[in-house]
């Protein structure tokens, strides 16, 4: 009894703190810079963090499995996730805008997991023998880690698509202006003059506000495509060990289940993207496509098999009803 | 150690060639005019081959295609009969004005993974990935292993270069050997790396893919597989329930082996649900010898000459009732709802003229091994049972004594020669997916008189790099003039 009002409890804390987060990003972004509220939204997810750690430990101790065997948990996980990856530039003291990303997803995961839609599977249930392996952990832990990192990136590239597409249409000229920059530390400058060779570029006019919107945007694809890369690993290493978990289980490493090829086609756009950032005319906006397609992809694989409830992973699926 | 049209050289073939900035892919010299026809044109083939093959957007749209077919697998229901298909994609209401039952089948689509035109295409993408391996990501080991020291208009021209005015050389090579760079020094020029591993391991990708692939033609060409369902009691031979799955699938001499089920148990939660399923398995040899007993559960499979056994199913067999005192007799179970892990099983035991029309009975229905449910001649609930309490209940004035629920257990043989093979190219793969991470820096530095000029490159972390350098740089200490000794205030750049 205990324990679930303990869960109860920190569910409704966190989801209250992100969603002050969230107000904090909007009102610095819209209004106006202060610091301090910045700061505070930073310290608002670390407790979000917390919070949603205390939550699955306390569901781990009371249910005595990892807490990850229904959509439900494996949502939680995914906020978690999401708080974590947000958790890891701010320690290294690097400057973040990730968090404008993660804060709606974390609060959108964690609302959309603790609304009505699901109560039917809040509860703690009994792991069916299936279930019942070490693999568990290592597998489904991967693959949310994973969905969480691409999900950040894959949204970080729709930003950056979002602003490009705006940056276009705005400054339609076609004068041939070369920039002349000396002696810079930032690489920006030189994929400035490569943006040129980009599909959606229109060869821009030279102002100083096109100029930190082209920074912007190169921080964005960048960032974008290191998080892509830690979420790819975290997919690969997740599937694999899927894989390895199956043939343990049910006597076949891969049996095509719509699961297990929709998380194969993830993987597989994903090394599309990853690949188109090695050709230098296809960097910046078409990758940023492939990622944005990416983005649907994982929603796919990740909610719309369930809603079918057949195959192999069926533990995850549920029927949405209203209450 | 070079001269000036090294740097040049080893760079623009860096470019060109390397794993991570490929921009064109290594084109491989043309066929000599002299040759054209003929022979010639047969000579130059493979290379022509091999440069197609290897072309990026190629493997792009193979990649694409894979994907689009996978998800076309899922959307449409796999391994129905044909008539479910007339029904669901008739000719006369096509899906999307075109798709029709024709493209189905006959394209393969009812089985689209292994359907000559799915299999096709990743027959293409693996020998896309062979051509590109050869001719692109080869070369970059041997170009990547070169390096030269770079005069300092070269230096300046880096992606990220500085200027430190006092400053020495060997505080630099220092500096960086603490941060993990390999330094190499000659005379005033300085050249450090760090992170080589994450150019080379893309090939590592590469092949653990190729070999994910081998293992994985192998086990669909060459594997064994079957299922059986085998009362507690009873006894089946190994080979005569598995059957091929390919061509190359060759039995061994484990398939003689005879499996024996001693028991079958399940293991309960309090609330009632099933936790998990054991089966007791001793196997005998041709001459009868036990050569091994061991109990699997789901997830816990048993392992014997290549051969591996997994509990995946259950089922219950039979149940043995005492009537009046009469018996035991054997009441075969029959399944009457099967969903997933939840089933219901019945059987039936008449009461007076079995040959009539209208026999009636008592009927006993059991969702798992616990407990047994009776209803009487009409039909109505009578009482609850378990099999080994022994105690007796009376239905319509019999005496009813049920004595054993007996259990089946639903085992899943195999027999796959590629599972080694795939596992390695599993390990390879997650290893050099996790070292492709890193980023490849190289520093140069030369040092004019006082003046330190330095310059560097990554190719992945280019966002983190300036910051990294500036803070490798503001720990070289300053060489000032006075009392001639180094200082080592931060240097203020």
């Amino acid at each position: 009894m205990i324990f679930s009002t303990l869960e109860h409890i920190l569910t409704h804390i966190s989801f209250s703190i992100v969603s002050i987060v969230i107000t904090t990003h909007l009102i610095t972004f819209l209004v106006d810079e202060i610091i301090k509220l910045y700061d505070s939204s930073e310290k608002g997810i670390i407790m979000t963090f917390f919070c949603i750690t205390g939550l699955l430990v306390t569901r781990w101790i009371y249910s005595g499995h990892f807490p990850l065997s229904n959509l439900y948990e494996s949502l939680i996980f995914l906020s978690w996730s999401f708080s974590l990856i947000h958790i890891v530039p701010y320690f290294k003291k690097n400057q973040n805008f990730l968090s404008t990303i993660i804060g709606p997803s974390a609060i959108f995961t964690q609302g959309f997991a603790t609304s009505g839609l699901l109560t039917e599977i809040h509860e703690s249930t009994i792991l069916v023998p299936a279930l019942q392996s070490e693999w568990l952990i290592m597998h489904v832990s991967m693959m949310i880690l994973g969905y969480a990192a691409l999900l950040c990136g894959s949204l970080l590239s729709v930003a950056l698509l979002v602003i490009a597409v705006r940056k276009n249409r705005k400054f339609f000229f076609t004068s041939n202006h070369l920039l002349n920059l000396n002696g810079s530390f930032f690489f920006g400058e030189i994929e400035y003059m490569n943006e040129r060779s980009n599909v959606l570029q229109n060869t821009s006019f030279f102002s100083p506000k096109n100029y930190y919107r082209s920074q912007f945007i190169q921080q964005l694809d960048y960032w974008s495509y290191r998080v892509i890369s830690l979420g790819f690993i975290f997919l690969t290493i997740g599937i694999l060990s899927g894989a390895v978990w199956a043939n343990e289980a049910w006597g076949s490493y891969w049996s095509w289940d719509p699961k297990e090829t929709w998380a194969f086609i993830t993987w597989i756009v994903f090394s599309i993207y990853l690949h188109t950032r090695t050709n230098i005319k296809w960097k910046g906006t078409n990758s940023a496509i492939v990622a944005s397609i990416g983005f649907l992809i994982i929603w796919i694989c990740y909610f719309g098999v369930n809603l079918l409830g057949i195959g192999l992973h069926s533990y995850g699926s549920f029927t949405l009803t209203s209450n | 150690m070079t001269l000036d049209g090294a740097p040049a050289l080893s760079q623009a073939a860096e470019e060109g060639g390397s794993a991570g900035d490929r921009s064109v892919p290594v084109k491989p010299p043309p066929p000599p005019p002299s040759k054209r026809s003929g022979l010639g044109l047969l000579k130059g083939l493979p290379r022509r081959v091999l440069s197609v093959l290897s072309n990026l957007p190629l493997a792009i749209t193979e990649m694409f295609a894979v994907a689009a077919l996978m998800a076309l697998g899922t959307i449409i229901d796999q391994g129905e009969a044909p008539d479910y298909y007339f029904q669901k994609y008739p000719e006369d209401n096509p899906v999307f004005g075109f798709f029709t039952w024709r493209w189905v089948l006959t394209l393969g689509f009812d089985r689209m993974f292994s359907s000559p035109v799915f299999l096709g295409t990743l027959a293409l993408l693996g020998a896309s990935l062979i051509a590109c391996t050869y001719t692109t990501q080869i070369p970059v080991v041997k170009v990547a292993k070169r390096w030269s020291f770079l005069h300092s208009e070269a230096i300046r021209r880096q992606e990220y270069s500085d200027t430190l005015p006092r400053a020495s050389l060997q505080d630099l090579g220092i500096i960086l050997v603490g941060a993990g760079y390999e330094v190499f020094l000659k005379g005033p020029s300085l050249y450090a790396f760090k992170g080589l591993a994450g150019r080379f391991a893309p090939i590592g990708v590469h092949l653990a893919l190729l070999l994910v692939m081998a293992g994985g033609t192998l086990s669909a060409t060459g594997s064994f597989k079957g299922s059986v369902t085998v009362p507690q009691g009873l006894n089946f031979v190994i080979g005569d329930v598995l059957g091929p799955s390919g061509f190359l699938s060759t039995p061994s001499e484990s398939f003689n082996t005879e499996v024996h089920v001693n028991r079958f148990y399940m293991d309960y939660y309090d609330s009632g649900e099933v936790s998990q399923f054991y089966s007791d398995l001793s196997l005998f040899d041709l001459n009868g010898k036990e050569v091994m007993r061991e109990t699997i559960s789901v997830n816990h499979p048993l392992r014997y000459g290549g051969i591996t056994i997994y509990q995946t199913d259950w089922s219950l067999s039979a149940l043995q009732v005492m009537k009046d005192d009469e018996g035991p007799y054997n009441l075969a179970m029959a399944p009457l709802k099967i969903n997933g892990d939840k089933k219901l099983y019945g059987t039936f035991l008449p009461v007076g003229d079995a040959n009539s029309p209208d026999v009636k009975g008592i009927s006993m229905l059991a969702r798992d091994l616990q407990s047994i449910v009776l209803y009487d001649q009409e039909g109505k609930f009578a009482g609850v049972r378990r099999p080994n309490s022994k105690l007796p209940i009376d239905i319509d004035g019999f005496k009813i004594v049920v004595i054993d629920a007996i259990g089946s257990t639903g085992l899943d043989i195999k027999t796959d020669p590629g599972v080694p093979i795939v596992y390695a190219g599993f390990g390879a793969l997650m290893l050099t997916t996790c070292i492709s991470f890193l980023s490849h820096s190289q520093i140069w530095a030369l040092q004019d008189g006082t003046t330190l000029v330095i310059g560097g490159k990554t190719n992945r972390a280019k966002g983190e790099f300036p910051e990294e350098m500036n803070r490798l740089l503001d720990q070289v200490p300053e060489i000032v003039e006075s009392s001639s000794s180094t200082q080592s205030d931060s240097f203020s750049g």
